[in-house]
């Protein structure tokens, strides 16, 4: 079942390829997306048996990320279907794209074998990287570039950690996640240091965490915002669950203290980041890059902190991916009726386009998590991790630069709003397509901020003992 | 054949380091060439004493690989993409090359305390991929062009394949995983000759944007 | 008289019946090199006039040179003191000192003592500091412009001959250059070739510098403003210049001397040794003259990274060494 889940999309990719109408290659994006969706949504019953000699398997965190692409990809194919109505470019390259993209991150998400996993992650960026350069230009050209860059030095560390992973592991003869937890007790302490700290460094590219997040804001800025919406969505957080399974190994082996310290450095500093470059920015899609590093830093902080804060990382993986389609699709309808995403140029969207507008403003709520939006209770356990364990000053610190956050980010975002039109838009009707995507994510995202259901709890629950080992 | 072994991986970090004193990108790129050819006769130093199928074919791919094609492309793109061919460093060349030193005296001191399993081949093998990995990775982000950029990744992909020779009779499926690499980097160099990415992306200073210079952090 | 000298200045006593011994050594010493060392001079413009498709002058042109400019008598500035007279005095003084440190293929260096290698350091910064104050007392700009250069390329250029010592010492387990590459020395290319790679590589570029040769230098330059040496050297004449040309000369052997038994071992066999010593020499000089002709002189701030990447290559080869235990 789960190699059909990979293989459909993979092979859909190449169906796209084949001429075809603009309209009938959006259906079928959309028809591979429901198939994946349904798909996924059996295994809540169901876990199904793994395969391949348990190279493949899923358990209960890759469910959640499983699910996450999954409902991501879907809501993107029904935003796609409205956006290339007004687009007067070929979806053939995009859609290929999204496909392989689809594949490789759901093989991403169950493979339980740690070299399959580098593989996997290896190829969903030579696959995301065609998609940002889809406005064809010398800026895109260049965070293209930018993207390459730093994620191919991410994945060639990575290798090198999962190298390292593999020595330690010698006397388990194999990268199996399963057979290395079993045997956990002959891994080599020395190897397994320098390997956990490769593997963090190497899918910390990935993710975008602090030091190594330089493409983002290029990478996000200059993408459509469907794209941005799947890369900070799914493509992140797929490398996120290999410093989950990192954490697994760390906690059989007596290293967990050693892991979470670097941990909650590197998500410090992904918060304190974005806190200094956002109040000096004016375009709102890079704003939201920033927002996305800053959420990052909190997932691996909750990591980090362990206890409440595990459930709660696992908890913001699923919140920040439905507040990233609430952020990215609205700028990205912004972006294509303005032509622009630079406050400068668009300015006073409530009084033509008011839904748009009234998105945007959920958007900022979202994203910076206030209540009603389930980011806000995310937010709110892993600060709460912080204040159990003690941690006073760094609870501070992250309260400190989430406020930071939230005033660079209404700054651009009010000015958006309300600001004086600047100049007569031509009236265009707002797309039944593109909103019913973005209001469908503020619905689920405030429904599982009020009540959380109880499968979910329980998915959670499972995950986070997963996590913990 | 050790002390062959040993020289080799020597001259591996000696032609890592000259690259990264080299201001003329096509001396680097001569430099590479001259480093992935002794890395590709490397394998014949591992099992001189019986050579097999395997050796030869990982070793030759190795040397038509990266001795030959991959120069030979990076320097038609140099011909060809109008690219200038002076390096742009962000730091000094003296301060690199002091960084240089530097990486090789922490590299080798991370080593002491990790052994690798099985018989040992070289004791410098270790150590010596570990610095030329780290030296690429100097190369690259002290570096603004794209071809530099790209000249930085492939040292640093030696250096990982430097270390998967280093396992060779212990783990031989971490060769497929560099193989994969190689691929990979491949598809990366593709990009640039394809997309033209011919010039250091930046802009003259007076229209950097205070955001654009976040970057730089 | 000898063993006078040695006890006053290195507290070793000698027999006399090895005093005999002792000053034949020092003057076949200063006879091979006072005889060898303007030829390598001469090879290698040969070599260079080779490469350049010139007939080049004769390979004894520079004893020529000498001898005209010893039976000449120096002209002396009217500013300048007894530091400029000094200087050349010293300069050769201090190179033929040098001489009788190193073991010269297959002879015994006749001074020989644990920590001679910082006695070779330092007469070679004596030698460089009165050719510093000379062109300083002179009172001309471009003099004393080459003078710094020299200074901070010395200074580089000192750092990576430290270097190369100290791995030379870890090696062989001492600090005396006769132990270091003199007829017992344990260095083998077998066991040790890949440090000594390292150390014949960076000791190169340290040969290079200490000549001024062409990629850090150009000898044959004469425009102020790009050289080093010659630049330094301007004002003397006559005998004077002679001296000097003759230390430079001196040098250029000394450097080679220590580079060559490191390539090619001792074999114990007087006659072998001084064979292998004096075609080790010329072909350092071919090799020499090579480099000469296929680089350009580098721009002078890139002088400084060539002598750093020599450092770093000195370095790696202890770090290697250190390595190896």
């Amino acid at each position: 079942m789960l190699a059909i889940l990979i293989l459909i999309p993979f092979i859909c990719a190449f169906l796209v390829m084949l001429p075809s109408t603009k309209q009938f290659k959006g259906k079928l994006f959309l028809l591979v997306t429901l198939l994946h969706g349904l798909i996924v949504a059996s295994f809540w019953k169901v876990l199904p048996a793994p395969e391949f000699d348990g190279f493949i398997a899923l358990d209960q965190m890759s469910l959640i990320l499983m699910s996450i692409i999954s409902l991501l990809f879907l809501l993107v194919a029904v935003f796609m279907l409205g956006y290339f109505e007004h687009e007067q470019r070929s979806n053939r390259k995009l859609i290929a794209c999204l496909l392989a993209l689809l594949s490789t991150m759901t093989l991403s998400s169950v493979s339980r074998h740690m070299g399959l996993l580098w593989m996997a992650v290896e190829t969903s960026t030579l696959f995301s990287a065609p998609l940002i350069s889809f406005h064809r230009n010398r800026d895109s050209l260049e965070a293209t570039w930018k993207y390459l860059l730093v994620c191919s030095v991410g994945i060639a560390l990575a290798l090198m950690g999962t190298f390292f992973l593999a020595i330690a592991a010698h006397d388990v003869h194999t990268l199996l996640l399963s057979e290395i937890l079993d045997k956990a007790s002959s891994l080599s302490t020395n190897w397994l240091k320098l390997s956990v700290i490769f593997l963090l460094v190497g899918y910390g590219c990935k993710m975008g965490l602090a030091p190594m997040h330089s493409w983002k804001p290029e990478a996000y800025g200059q993408s459509t915002g469907m794209v941005a919406v799947l890369m900070s969505g799914a493509v992140t957080q797929c490398s996120f669950l290999a410093l989950v399974r990192v954490g697994q190994i760390c906690g059989k082996t007596g290293l967990a203290d050693f892991y979470s310290s670097i941990l909650i450095l590197t998500g410090l500093l992904s918060l304190a980041v974005p806190a200094l470059f956002i109040l000096s920015e004016r375009n709102i899609k890079r704003a939201f890059a920033y927002s996305s590093i800053e959420h990052m830093g909190l997932l691996v902080l909750g990591l980090g902190m362990g206890g409440v804060g595990v459930f709660g990382a696992l908890f913001h993986m699923i919140n920040n991916a439905l507040a990233k389609v609430i952020m990215f699709l609205t700028a990205g309808s912004i972006a294509q009726k303005y032509g622009s995403s630079r406050m400068d140029e668009v300015r006073g969207v409530i009084h033509i386009y008011p839904v748009t507008g009234t998105f945007l403003i959920s958007a900022l709520l979202a994203g910076t998590g206030m209540f009603p939006f389930a980011t806000f209770h995310s937010e709110l356990m892993i600060l709460n991790a912080a204040v159990i364990s003690r941690h006073y000053v760094l609870a501070f610190f992250v309260v400190a630069c989430l406020a930071v956050m939230f005033i660079g980010v209404a700054r651009i975002v009010l000015d958006i709003v309300h600001g004086q039109p600047t100049e007569p838009v031509l009236e265009k009707k707002e797309n039944f397509f593109m909103n019913s995507a973005i209001v469908a994510a503020i619905i689920g995202l405030i429904g599982i901020g009020l009540w959380m259901p109880a499968p979910l709890e329980k998915i959670l629950s499972a995950a986070v003992l997963i996590a913990n080992g | 054949m050790t002390t062959w072994i040993d020289a080799s991986c020597i001259l591996i970090v000696f032609l890592a380091l000259t690259m990264l004193a080299t201001y003329r990108i096509v001396g680097i790129i001569k430099i590479f060439a001259a480093q992935s050819f002794v890395l590709g006769l490397t394998p014949f130093f591992l099992h001189a004493d019986g050579l097999t199928i395997r050796d030869i074919v990982i070793a030759m791919g190795t040397i038509v690989l990266k001795t030959a094609f991959v120069p030979f492309v990076l320097l038609w793109a140099m011909r060809h993409v109008s690219m200038r061919s002076e390096i742009k460093p962000i730091i000094g060349l003296g301060t690199s090359i002091v960084f240089g030193a530097m990486i090789i005296a922490g590299a080798f001191w991370v080593s002491l305390s990790l052994h690798l399993p099985g018989k040992p081949i070289s004791d410098l093998m270790l150590p010596c991929s570990l610095s030329t990995v780290l030296l690429g990775f100097l190369i690259m982000v002290t570096r603004t062009r794209a071809v530099t950029q790209v000249l930085g990744y492939l040292v640093m992909e030696n250096g990982i394949f430097l270390f998967t020779l280093s396992l060779f009779d212990v783990m031989p499926t971490l060769i497929e995983m560099g193989i994969l690499l190689d691929i990979f980097v491949a598809v990366f160099i593709m990009a640039i000759i394809v997309n033209h990415i011919n010039d250091e992306f930046e802009r003259s200073p007076a229209s950097v944007s205070r955001s654009k210079m976040g970057e730089a952090f | 008289m000898v063993s006078d000298v040695y006890l006053f200045i290195f507290n070793i006593s000698i027999s006399v019946e090895n005093e005999m011994m002792m000053l034949i050594l020092i003057i076949l010493h200063w006879l091979i090199a006072l005889l060898l060392s303007p030829f390598l001079l001469g090879v290698i413009s040969k070599v260079k006039a080779f490469f350049a498709g010139r007939v080049g002058p004769s390979l004894f042109q520079p004893y020529y040179d000498l001898s005209k400019l010893f039976q000449k008598s120096a002209v002396y500035s009217q500013t300048t003191t007894w530091v400029f007279r000094a200087a050349p005095v010293v300069a050769l003084a201090s190179a033929l000192l040098l001489v009788l440190v190193i073991p010269l293929g297959g002879l015994d260096a006749p001074l020989k003592f644990q920590g001679d290698i910082f006695l070779v350091a330092y007469i070679l910064a004596l030698a460089r500091f009165f050719m510093i104050a000379a062109s300083f007392d002179t009172g001309f700009s471009m003099e004393a412009m080459g003078a710094s250069r020299e200074a901070f390329f010395a200074c580089l250029s000192e750092l990576v001959l430290f270097m190369n010592f100290i791995t030379l010492a870890l090696l062989t387990r001492s600090i005396s250059l006769s132990q270091m590459i003199g007829a017992d020395s344990p260095l083998s290319w077998s066991h040790l070739g890949p440090t000594l790679l390292l150390v014949v590589a960076s000791l190169f570029v340290v040969l290079l510098a200490e000549n001024c040769r062409i990629p850090i230098d150009d000898p044959d330059t004469h425009l102020e403003l790009t050289m080093i040496h010659e630049v330094m050297i301007l004002d003397h004449s006559g005998v004077d210049l002679a001296y000097m040309t003759y230390a430079a000369a001196l040098k250029f052997l000394i450097f080679a001397t220590v580079l060559v038994p490191i390539l090619s071992g001792w074999t114990g066999v007087f006659i072998k040794d001084m064979s292998i010593y004096i075609t080790g020499l010329l072909g350092l000089a071919i090799v020499v003259g090579i480099v000469e002709s296929s680089m350009a002189r580098l721009r002078l701030n890139r002088v400084r990274n060539l002598l750093l990447i020599a450092f770093v290559l000195a370095f790696f080869g202890f770090i290697v060494t250190m390595w190896r235990g």
